[in-house]
């Protein structure tokens, strides 16, 4: 049963994360590659923080405060190239960050990473504090739920789909496109960094290998596989990712194979990806067209 | 003083395997108009299969090994682009990004499969290097820096003395017409993904024998040959050349200066700082910027 | 999404059948894929053979005993996952730790706080002392092994080297270690710097350590990434007296580096051969695993599963106070296949060190 608890919570923080990362793609159109960096921020400086004495709401604050203003820092620059340039600037965004990580050891312990990441002071640490994470977790993620719902509904919401749409339209009714673009960012950086604060003090140890390219594409297909632009479907996404991920322990594997199954689960993730963007682009769950949109 | 040329040695030869993965890369994005991330996997598999060919049960000598490994990396390119991206062709440019994203993952991945996550290598007994009033090169060194001339010559004359070539610059120019024009859509595409996938294992074969193989040694050295191809002008192959000179002397004179931990950062630099300031590259005049 | 989700409950139900009450569980959090899984399958070989042997002696009182196995895919991200199950869903009250000391640091937390008793039989990083009262290691610690490679190059007479290390927290906390002995002593360190795991070109490296034109290089790192170096330093004309640490000793260096691991010399935790226990363990061995060669690590992880088992048998019961008092007691004085086995107040044993060597592609003591 705790297990369950466990992959729920997985599952729940992903969640998170893919909602975070939806905004920027589903919904506004931007090709964020490096999202796992504000993750990583939202991760590194929670942690760091809290093991330095900070409590672990104000860390948490002050993590989603860093992720928020590393996404504008990202987000004006990067948003001179769009389409896949900006895609491939915001990915080398993420490994540039992912390198000072693992050689600044002074900061970030290098390769070591952090181990010890203390829970909440209203949670017991442990096993013991699993129900009590899990409420915490799904909390985050209705809230997040709720908050972009209501984001996308708004006139904001709108403007950005226009944007995406077609973004010389969007020009024509005289929206600020690149202070969209940046606010659209920026919320998604805040989002991604508190998806990162949630991993950080359930896992308790982190390291830059928990942030790579590897976990880009894994949200990526959170969001590709469950539907992007809608609300849902990133959750969706990310139930089945984490839960197809950690149900292969249960599987009955012969010792000789069992290094087999790390690469297989790969090709499946990539297998899907490939197969979701030939024959179901628009995911499990297709955008629904509203007729006022 | 003699520390800094060895560094440039170093680098040249470094940039000139580079050079032909950026060329190949550009080959690609000037024709179809997308970053091929599986492109990785054809410089990985390229050193594999030579590896696979050189190793019981069938043991060919090395140098005949790689023959047999370029075909079927060949074999790969083009069945990437058959299966997969040609039909996607006409859908938006992201969805091939995101495609060959998960290609990519997924060949890694098979590679790990077959050879596992651990470091291989070609079992050539160590051989010293040769000196030259007080700087090394060793033989592959020189094999990889010849190789690479060779390749980019004969490149440059199919680009412009053979009538395929013709049809493949008029091709990166302008799409449309040139299909207008009666050039052979298919034909080109074999022959741009069989230039690709060439020059990516013979470039993968010559990184394995100059170091080790790994399964992420395609995806280290991708992007690489990304910062390679900004900094020609995406479609620019001769910009992609310099370009792949210059990242192999930049990285390795970095070394200097920084820790060699970062050695990859200054690839990821150049990059970022390309594609905000000129992402038309220092060479190129082509965009890619939609 | 409600079925899918229903139908892995029921898939999940069925698959953690009921307990069996007969046995006595334990758990091992081990690298049986990813880049440690080369060691991890011989880890996984001279545990079971620990484990027949207690089990044909009766098991813990007359129960058998089992080992319930969790790959951590050789990381430490891996190693935490596995750990989380194997608490809380196998509900194992002891395990032996993952591999490699960055792996057993990340998990060492998890273990102290719910109170899981926590061995290791290869983490060496002198960092693990202060894991936490529930955490031992039958493998000596670094604090140790860097001083005796202090002793090794002063006792070659190097007094000027360069050093480089892995970057984890093995090749730091020994590089610690070595650098406050040999320094103290009257060493000075020409350069040092990291190098990382996993790399296929340390030629920068290289070309760093010959800036400094050093006699003698102290390199402390794993058996790749050391066969790598040593092979492009060779290649580069590079000729200095490697010194280098345990973790490198073994016929995989020579295999892969070839003519340029010639001459090597280094230091690792000895133990005798000549004693009953190592013929016996040997002989055993031989005879379960006729075509294998005992796995670097293999005495360590004999004599672990070995002593949890006296352990088990001596304890009053599986409360995790009681089962940790029983380690303690349990390795008093235990002399195990790899020495003396008695803990000290961080769970720490002691360790002798010897010096190996490369002589004619082979590895050898070194006098």
């Amino acid at each position: 049963m705790d297990y369950l608890l466990h992959v729920m919570i997985l599952a729940l923080i992903y969640s998170v994360f893919a909602m975070s990362l939806n905004l920027e793609l589903g919904y506004a159109g931007l090709y964020n590659f490096g999202h796992v960096a504000f993750f990583g921020i939202g991760a590194y400086v929670s942690a760091l923080l809290s093991q330095a004495g900070v409590p672990v709401s104000a860390a948490m604050l002050c993590a989603l405060a860093a992720a928020g203003i590393a996404g504008a820092v990202l987000a004006v620059p990067a948003l001179r190239v769009s389409g896949d340039y900006f895609g491939i600037a915001t990915l080398v965004f993420a490994e540039m960050f992912r390198l000072i990580c693992l050689n600044e050891r002074w900061l970030t312990k290098g390769p070591m990473g952090l181990p010890g990441i203390p829970r909440p002071a209203w949670i017991a640490p442990g096993v013991d504090g699993m129900p009590a994470y899990l409420l915490f977790t799904f909390l985050a993620a209705v809230g997040t739920f709720v908050f972009i719902r209501r984001l996308t509904g708004s006139p904001f919401g709108r403007a950005l789909r226009v944007i995406r749409e077609d973004e010389h339209m969007a020009q024509a009714f005289g929206k600020n496109i690149l202070l969209f673009k940046v606010k659209a960012i920026v919320a998604g950086s805040v989002l991604a960094g508190w998806a990162g604060t949630l991993w950080a003090h359930y896992i308790s140890y982190i390291s830059p290998a928990d942030f790579t390219l590897t976990e880009t594409m894994l949200v990526l297909l959170c969001v590709v596989l469950g539907g992007r632009g809608t609300n849902w479907g990133p959750v969706v996404g990310a139930i089945a990712v984490v839960f197809f991920g950690e149900a292969v322990r249960f599987l009955p594997i012969p010792q000789a194979l069992t290094r087999y199954v790390a690469p297989l689960q790969g090709i499946i993730y990539g297998g899907i990806l490939v197969v979701i963007m030939m024959k179901m682009p628009n995911g499990l769950i297709p955008e629904y067209r509203r007729k006022n949109t | 003083m003699s520390y800094y040329l060895q560094l440039l040695l170093n680098g040249v030869i470094a940039g000139a395997v580079y050079a032909l993965f950026a060329v190949g890369l550009t080959l690609v994005y000037g024709v179809f108009r997308f970053i091929n991330f599986a492109h990785a996997e054809l410089i990985s598999w390229g050193a594999y299969l030579a590896l696979m060919f050189s190793s019981p049960p069938v043991s060919l000598p090395l140098y005949l090994a790689v023959i047999p490994a370029i075909v079927l990396t060949a074999v790969i390119g083009l069945s990437q682009d058959w299966f997969i991206y040609r039909p996607l062709r006409r859908g938006s440019p992201i969805t091939l990004l995101i495609a060959s994203i998960g290609l990519s993952y997924m060949l890694r991945n098979v590679l790990r499969l077959i050879w596992g996550s651990d470091l291989m290598t070609f079992s050539l007994p160590p051989a010293r290097a040769f000196e030259f009033s007080g700087y090394y090169v060793t033989g592959i060194q020189l094999l990889m820096l010849a190789s690479a001339l060779l390749f980019l010559m004969i490149l440059y004359l199919l680009l412009t003395k053979s009538l395929i070539g013709k049809s493949l610059r008029a091709t990166a120019d302008n799409l449309e017409l040139a299909a207008i024009m009666g050039v052979s859509m298919p034909k080109v595409s074999a022959v741009v993904w069989t230039l690709a996938s060439v020059f990516a294992a013979a470039g993968g074969i010559l990184l394995a024998l100059d170091t080790n193989l790994e399964p992420m040694m395609g995806g280290a050295n991708l992007i690489k040959a990304f910062a390679a191809v900004l900094l020609g002008g995406a479609g620019n192959v001769w910009g992609a050349l310099l370009g792949g000179l210059f990242i192999g002397i930049a990285e390795n004179l970095s070394v200097a200066f920084f820790s060699p931990g970062y050695k990859d950062f200054v690839s990821f630099a150049v990059i970022f700082l390309l594609l905000l300031f000129r992402p038309r590259g220092i060479f190129g005049l082509l965009t890619g910027v939609r | 999404m409600k079925k899918s989700v229903g139908i892995m409950m029921c898939v999940f139900l069925l698959c953690t059948g009921p307990l069996s009450a007969a046995e006595v569980k334990v758990g091992s959090n081990t690298p049986l894929s990813g880049k440690l899984s080369v060691y991890g399958e011989g880890f996984q070989q001279a545990m079971l053979l620990a484990l027949e042997e207690v089990n044909a002696g009766g098991g813990i009182k007359g129960r058998p005993m089992q080992i319930v196995f969790e790959d951590n895919n050789s990381t430490a991200a891996g190693a935490v996952s596995a750990i989380q199950k194997l608490i809380t869903v196998d509900k194992l009250p002891l395990i032996f730790g993952p591999a490699a000391s960055s792996n057993f640091l990340a998990v060492c937390p998890i273990a102290q706080q719910n109170k899981t008793v926590l061995i290791a039989a290869e983490s060496a990083a002198a960092e693990i002392s202060k894991c936490g009262s529930f955490v031992f290691r039958v493998f000596p610690s670094d604090a140790l092994q860097g001083i005796g490679v202090a002793e090794l190059t002063q006792s070659l007479k190097y007094d000027q080297v360069v050093l480089t290390y892995i970057n984890n927290d093995w090749g730091v906390g020994l590089a610690e270690i070595f650098k406050k002995k040999f320094t103290a002593a009257g060493g000075k360190i020409l350069d040092e710097f990291a190098h990382d795991e996993g790399k296929t070109d340390y030629r920068s490296e290289v070309l760093r350590i010959r800036k400094s034109n050093p006699k003698a290089v102290v390199n402390l790192t794993y058996i790749k990434e050391g066969a790598t170096v040593l092979k492009q330093a060779y290649e580069n004309g590079l000729k200095v007296q490697w010194l280098m640490g345990s973790a490198s000793k073994s016929p995989k260096l020579v295999e892969l580096a070839g003519e340029a691991a010639e001459g090597v010399i280094g230091t690792y935790p000895t133990f005798s051969q000549e004693t009953p226990q190592y013929k016996a363990f040997k002989a055993a061995w031989d005879k379960k695993y006729p075509d294998k060669k005992i796995p670097v690590f293999g005495e360590y992880n004999y004599d672990m599963v070995k002593l949890t088992a006296k352990a088990l048998g001596m304890a009053k019961s599986m409360d995790p106070d009681d089962l940790r008092q029983a380690m303690i007691d349990a390795g008093k004085g235990y002399m195990g296949v790899t020495g003396d086995k008695t803990f000290d107040e961080n769970g720490d044993v002691g360790a002798v060190y010897g010096r190996w060597t490369v002589k004619q592609q082979e590895i050898q003591d070194f006098k």
